[in-house]
């Protein structure tokens, strides 16, 4: 199931503590790999590597910006805030619904 | 009916808050907001972290802790806000807030079982 494979992609990508560390930096803002880089021990190849899985598992995507490529946290990605938002702007509305059906069922 | 479909008005971006308003008096619309077998029937457990509430002001506001029950489990809290409108009825103001915190807690929660599915391998 593709379900199980993504979920696998996204254990696999913040299990590793730099991974997680590099995802918890972009959630303050995009950056480019060297700013990531900026405080920690780490080639700029591993960060490559750490940044192509973290993109793999569709929780970061890079934007080109002429010479510079910036990295942040997938907008469309199950991370985001944009996605949380979306998901809870329609929930709402549906349970206000049934509390308001449920206040009309209370007065019988 | 007279009750008014939610308003919108969110000061930050990383919380949803939202206006609705009922014909039910206050005290009614509390009952139903907080007894748990009245709140199961328009707010299911299955959505919560936990179903007692995290804290209460008695008919005022209450809040709780939210888990989605799918992958990766975010977790968020919501307050709702109870008062009598000009009507006679009421109004009830939500506030979901998703923070940085239930982020990074997701996050760890992610890395804890990533370690428990290579243990069990």
């Amino acid at each position: 199931m593709t379900t199980d494979i993504f979920k696998a992609d996204i254990f696999k990508a913040l299990g590793d503590p730099t991974r997680r560390a590099v995802f918890e930096k972009l959630a303050g803002g995009q950056m480019t790999a060297s700013a990531l880089r900026e405080g920690m021990q780490i080639s700029q190849p591993a960060m490559s590597q750490h940044l192509a899985v973290l993109r793999g598992a569709g929780l970061v995507r890079e934007e080109r910006q002429g010479r510079f490529v910036n990295y942040e946290i997938d907008p469309n990605g199950i991370a985001s805030l944009g996605e949380w938002l979306m998901r809870y702007r329609s929930y709402w509305p549906k349970r206000m619904d049934a509390l308001k059906d449920l206040l009309k069922d209370m007065d019988q | 009916m007279s009750d008014a479909p939610g308003r919108d008005r969110n000061k930050q971006d990383n919380e949803l808050v939202l206006d609705y308003e009922f014909d039910a008096p206050p005290d009614k619309v509390w009952r139903a907001v907080t007894v748990p077998a009245l709140r199961e029937r328009w707010l299911p457990g299955a959505d919560l972290a936990e179903a007692e509430p995290v804290s209460s002001i008695a008919g005022e506001e209450v809040s709780y802790r939210m888990r989605e029950a799918d992958f990766p489990h975010r977790e968020s809290s919501v307050t709702f806000r109870i008062e009598p409108n000009e009507s006679g009825g009421t109004r009830l103001s939500i506030v979901h807030r998703f923070a940085p915190a239930e982020l990074r807690q997701w996050t760890l929660r992610a890395a804890n079982t990533n370690r428990s599915m290579m243990r069990a391998a």
